[in-house]
């Protein structure tokens, strides 16, 4: 992979200053395997509190979909201020609805 | 560059119905919905004139009860969803693009794909009266009075798929308003320079793409539970009929104020320019505007007070709703102050703006005392809700798209609306609406339930329902006298000036009437707040291109968004006779086997996939042709 | 690097997806587009979390679900969100056989976690006796990882259409946007699908 991305040089060497490696995304990639793996196995290993296990899962869920839609999704990058503010309105919505069915559809 | 493409292409150009069919030119599109609009808002009001002819006098057997429910519920989702959306987006077509000094959408294409979207799934909603009944649930369609155990017909299957169809192009036409403005505003034109009929467009736009998904998915479920045997809102086998109810009004509570904000906005175009002043307090207005739409998706439960949320949850709600009257009464005073002191001229689209503001009042002021838990537990499904919430939609956008249908005809169709006939209108709709609706509120006060078919006598609802009734026919007088203002104008001959009312403010102003398909000849150069108005007080008659004249790059008719339109019609009336049991064989097999659905969906798709595989490069209008417009 | 002369006049840009206003608007729009996803989805989880106690007698989730089957069908697609990064990364580069190797093997993955998920649905509906009808928890269950599953199945359909167009048009103004969208599609599928392991099938096995 890193081999073929070097035979690309010569070619777009006018635009080397911003072309970027895949490292930053294959370190976002083993973080977010490392997320996941946590979260499986503090589920699949048992016994732990229940309570502590769905804080756990969730922090992971967010960290992971923070980073992949940071880098991925290029949200952090310059110019993205429209898109983050519609995803933040999103999932404003959406957490609404969340909190909606967590407390006011049974008591 | 972005047109590097689009050189020694031809594209075919049509003529007659179809250049309509496939027309991409978002002011034709905006005649489209006003077209469709119109012939929605009719029938709506022609269901609400036989409701209040049933309910002229105790007892009264005009219309059976099953028909009863059904034209409620069709006057409602109707008049909401196929009525006064597609007027809003007419308008919204037909003005934001010449406000913020564009010469076209973002996406021209899906532009037309929301309009074609919105009225087959229309048509689908209506089919039900000759299709074995209309729904019959109330426009809210609560479970488990929408479920196949109390309503049988295929009524309630009309209003999940039609609805479906037509709020996917809502939505769509919402994300296309959203990029247009965010990224097609003239040089000079910053977020805080835009008229603030753009600015509610655009915060309108926000909330229906933040609405809609939630009643998407609250019709899948609903669907899925009468066509598949799905268990969402089946008590017996574990689902809540109150989840129903909290995704309804998730969607349902932003949808009113996705409908009011639009006429905030052309009420605050229309003050000032008939005022002669610019409007008063307009960041204050830009930033009511938001906070009101931010509140407005954290109130729903407000129509659930009774449902039994608790202590704690109706305080809640009580105080959020309580909390919009802060920003909806500083849009008021802003409106006030720009009247105050400045040379008022009592036009036609004046007046509808001028009656607006204290017919609105009166709306907000019974939403505060609704807005009361423990007061709404009396309230609740009275006459005094339907007065409520027909003073502000009636009251309140109604008479706000008049006033920005008299104001901006001439720029839609390059011909002024007739003046006296327009002041007769008002009258006419204004005194109709205040007898019917006025007195629904001591209706309601006196204990008389909404949604029912009759009543008995001497219970004090007598006279009032006969008034109620008299004023609703008027409003019918007065709906004529627009379509009639309508037809005397239209053979009038075309051609007023640029800017008819003479002291326009804003761009669409400043370029013909109608404007040519291009819009904007040269796109001008904003230098402030009210564009035109600054450039004409520095003497100037026109606006400082903020370009040289050059070739026009304009995107390529296409019939593709009917056809996908009509694939989602197909496969929605499959879908839904899917569950059907036919006598005729062929019909069960192309039914029940899902065949009529795959097609229809077949032919969206296929479009779908025409539309990507085959670029579309557009045309020019090249230079000599605009220097020989501008001399004729 | 045979591929290099199908570059038009070797002429684009560095981030030929927003070379245009066509292809920035498309940006753009499909940004907006994921706000309304992420309150379909939200709305979907809600449904979900209201109900996925409501066996009624039926199976629960903490007999039904196998974790096996799930961490399998993560990796599969976070793979293919890092393969589709990978594809982007190559049209940045302009180096357009990557381009299209990159967004087959994303196609071949989301092939792959859709196998994987219409064999967990065949098994439920045929062994465990847990289908669309079975109780509340089962409808909400099969429509949320179902509006999911389709989303995919969507994805796989839309990028290899655009990898037969990349092979016919090659890469330019107008196929580059295309294919920068559905890039940030697959990884929003993705992202919900970090919901839906983490809140349906992690959480039922928690209870």
């Amino acid at each position: 992979m890193t081999a073929n991305q070097q035979s690309n040089e010569g070619h777009t060497v006018k635009h080397r200053h911003r072309t970027e490696g895949p490292e930053k995304h294959i370190i976002v990639f083993i973080f977010s395997i490392i997320l996941t793996a946590i979260a499986f196995a503090a589920v699949a290993a048992g016994g732990v509190n229940p309570a502590f296990t769905i804080i756990l899962l969730l922090v992971m869920a967010i960290l992971q979909v923070f980073v992949q839609m940071g880098y991925w999704m290029h949200l952090k990058d310059k110019g993205h201020l429209m898109p983050i503010v519609f995803m933040i309105g999103g999932f404003f919505v959406a957490s609404t609805c969340i909190i909606m069915a967590l407390f006011w559809v049974w008591w | 560059m972005a047109h590097a493409h689009a050189h020694s292409h031809s594209v075919k150009r049509y003529s007659g119905l179809m250049d309509w069919l496939t027309t991409v030119d978002h002011k034709k599109i905006g005649i489209l919905y006003l077209i469709a609009g119109g012939l929605f808002f009719g029938i709506g009001g022609i269901e609400a004139i036989l409701i209040r002819l049933q309910l002229i006098k105790p007892m009264n057997d005009l219309v059976s009860a099953q028909v009863f429910n059904e034209l409620i519920t069709m006057h409602g989702t109707t008049m909401i969803f196929l009525g006064v959306m597609p007027v809003i987006f007419a308008l919204m077509n037909a003005v934001v693009p010449l406000q913020i000094g564009a010469r076209d959408v973002a996406f021209p294409f899906l532009n037309s794909l929301g309009f074609w979207t919105f009225l087959f799934g229309g048509l689908l909603l209506n089919l039900s009266w000759i299709m074995g009944g209309a729904p019959d649930a109330g426009w809210t369609s609560y479970t488990p009075l929408s479920t196949t155990e109390y309503s049988s017909t295929h009524g309630v299957d009309f209003y999940t798929i039609g609805l479906q169809i037509a709020g996917l192009g809502t939505l769509i036409g919402g994300i296309n308003f959203l990029a247009t403005i965010i990224t097609m505003r003239a040089p000079g034109m910053s977020f805080m320079r835009m008229p603030m009929f753009t600015w509610t467009s655009f915060i309108t736009s926000a909330m229906i793409l933040f609405a809609f998904p939630a009643i998407t998915v609250g019709l899948v479920l609903l669907s899925f539970d009468r066509l598949l045997g799905a268990n969402f809102f089946d008590v017996a086998a574990g689902g809540s009929p109150v989840l129903w109810q909290h995704i309804f009004w998730i969607f349902g509570h932003p949808e009113v104020y996705i409908l009011i904000l639009p006429a905030f906005g052309i009420i605050s175009e229309v003050i000032p320019t008939f005022s002669r002043k610019r409007l008063f307090g307009y960041s204050s207005m830009v930033f009511a505007t938001i906070l009101i739409a931010f509140l407005g998706f954290m109130v729903w439960a407000h129509h659930m007070f009774t449902t039994g949320l608790g202590p704690v949850a109706n305080a809640l709600f009580a105080i959020a709703t309580m909390l919009i009257a802060v920003p909806t009464g500083i849009k008021i005073f802003n409106w006030l102050f720009t009247m105050w002191g400045g040379q008022i001229r009592f036009t036609s689209a004046n007046l509808f703006a001028i009656g607006f503001v204290p017919t609105f009042v009166m709306g907000g002021v019974t939403g505060v005392m609704l807005a009361s838990a423990p007061a709404d537990f009396q309230f609740h499904d009275t006459y005094f809700v339907v007065a409520h919430f027909h003073y502000v939609i009636v009251g309140g956008l109604v008479f706000g798209l008049f006033s920005g249908l008299h104001y901006w005809w001439p720029k839609m169709f390059g011909r002024m609306l007739n003046e006296p006939l327009g002041k007769w209108t008002f009258w006419t709709f204004a005194i109709g609406f205040h007898l019917t609706f006025f007195v629904q509120h001591f209706l309601g006060l006196l204990g008389m339930q909404r949604r029912i078919v009759s009543y008995l006598p001497n219970q004090n609802f007598d006279t009032l329902n006969f008034i109620s009734t008299i004023g609703a026919i008027l409003m019918g007088v007065g709906v004529l006298l627009f379509l009639a203002n309508v037809v005397v104008t239209a053979r009038k001959p075309s051609g007023v000036a640029n800017d008819p009312w003479e002291d326009g403010r804003t761009l669409e102003w400043s370029i013909p009437s109608p404007p040519p398909e291009y819009n904007f000849k040269q796109i001008p150069l904003v230098r402030g707040l009210d564009a035109f108005w600054k450039e004409k007080m520095a003497g100037n008659k026109e606006m400082t291109p903020s370009e040289p004249l050059g070739p026009i790059h304009m995107p390529s008719p296409s019939i593709l968004p009917f056809v996908m339109s009509l694939g989602l019609f197909i496969a929605g009336l499959g879908f839904m006779f899917s569950t059907e049991e036919f006598s005729n064989s062929f019909m069960s097999l192309i039914f029940n086997k899902y065949i009529v659905m795959i097609v229809g969906l077949v032919i969206t798709f296929a479009a779908m996939i025409a539309r990507s595989v085959f670029d579309d490069h557009g045309y020019h209008i090249e230079t000599e042709e605009l220097e020989g417009e501008g001399k004729a | 690097m045979s591929a290099h002369a199908e570059h038009v006049n070797g002429e684009l840009p560095h981030e030929p997806e927003k070379a245009t206003l066509e292809g920035r608007n498309k940006v753009l729009g499909f940004w907006l587009f994921l706000g309304g996803e992420a309150v379909l989805f939200g709305t979907l989880f809600a449904t979900f979390l209201a109900l996925r106690h409501q066996n009624n007698e039926g199976p629960t989730a903490a007999e039904l679900f196998s974790l096996p089957i799930t961490a399998a069908a993560t990796l599969i697609l976070l793979v293919s969100s890092l393969t589709s990064v990978f594809a982007i990364q190559a049209m940045h580069r302009h180096n357009l056989e990557k381009l299209k190797l990159w967004l087959i093997v994303t196609v071949v993955l989301g092939l792959g976690f859709l196998g994987l998920e219409i064999y967990e649905f065949y098994e439920y509906v045929a062994h465990e006796s847990f289908d669309m009808k079975t109780s509340a928890f089962s409808s909400s269950f099969y429509t949320l990882v179902g509006f999911h599953g389709a989303h995919v199945a969507f994805g796989v359909v839309w990028i290899s259409l655009l990898i037969a167009q990349l092979f016919k048009k090659g890469l330019t103004f107008v196929t580059a946007p295309k294919v920068y969208v559905s890039a940030m599609y697959w990884h929003f599928i993705d992202v919900v699908w970090v919901f839906i392991f983490s809140v349906v099938y992690l959480l039922g096995k928690v209870g």
